[in-house]
């Protein structure tokens, strides 16, 4: 399917490579198609794009958290799991949204809200954790690594 | 919405198996325990207005270079 994008033009995008997310995420409750796409085409990368389906301006930058939380603890419960079509012992995905500000060494992902990703129905969806440990804003750069100062892009 | 009055001390109940009750009243503060079976997924109200705002802020704030942020997170494993 045809797939109008903002950042990347129009792209082609087959079917098996959409992502649904049947309640949307917070505050974008009717976005409910998304594809995944690479970071930067030339570099590799822990990130990637998610691109809405619907929304031509509509992306997200996602990571997986375990990269920066080797031992992120994401605890589903089988009812959570049947919400993405998930079987009691079937593996997924989990990533992180990741907000990137003017100052991009301050860039910080949200571990309160993972997305997970059922990889073989292509199903996915936004869980929020109830335990207080994490926050929505949490550095993926170490403090000596994130400068104070906006820098020039 | 169905208003209640308890006293410290004094519980509600929902459906057989999830009990609140007023543990302690200070000025504006209500202390309340819950009681509810394992997988009762129980939230502060205002942690969804956090996760909206958060995912608003992410979808908007993209004035960066990818190859520089991808470049930034290299360094950052090498160390």
């Amino acid at each position: 399917m045809k797939i109008e994008t903002t950042r990347f033009g129009a792209l082609d995008v087959e079917e098996k490579n959409i992502i649904e997310f049947p309640d949307g995420l917070y505050g974008f409750e009717k976005e409910t198609r998304f594809t995944f796409l690479p970071f930067n085409p030339n570099v590799e990368s822990p990130m990637e794009w998610m691109q809405s389906a619907l929304s031509p301006h509509l992306a997200f930058v996602i990571t997986d958290p375990h990269l920066y939380v080797p031992d992120y603890k994401l605890k589903l419960l089988e009812e959570d799991k049947k919400k993405v079509d998930l079987q009691p012992d079937e593996p997924f995905l989990t990533r992180s949204i990741v907000t990137i500000p003017e100052n991009y060494t301050e860039m910080t992902a949200n571990l309160v809200a993972p997305l997970v990703i059922n990889p073989n129905k292509g199903i996915a969806k936004q869980f929020v954790l109830t335990s207080m440990e994490y926050d929505t804003r949490h550095y993926l750069l170490p403090e000596e690594m994130r400068t104070t100062t906006a820098i020039p892009h | 919405m169905l208003v209640l009055t308890r006293k410290i001390g004094e519980s509600i109940k929902i459906n057989e198996d999830v009990k609140i009750t007023v543990i302690d009243v200070k000025g504006k503060n209500i202390r309340l325990g819950i009681e509810a079976p394992r997988e009762t997924k129980i939230y502060r109200e205002e942690v969804f207005l956090r996760i909206k705002e958060e995912n608003q802020t992410a979808a908007t704030s993209h004035q960066f270079d990818p190859s520089k942020v991808s470049q930034l997170m290299k360094d950052k494993i090498k160390k």
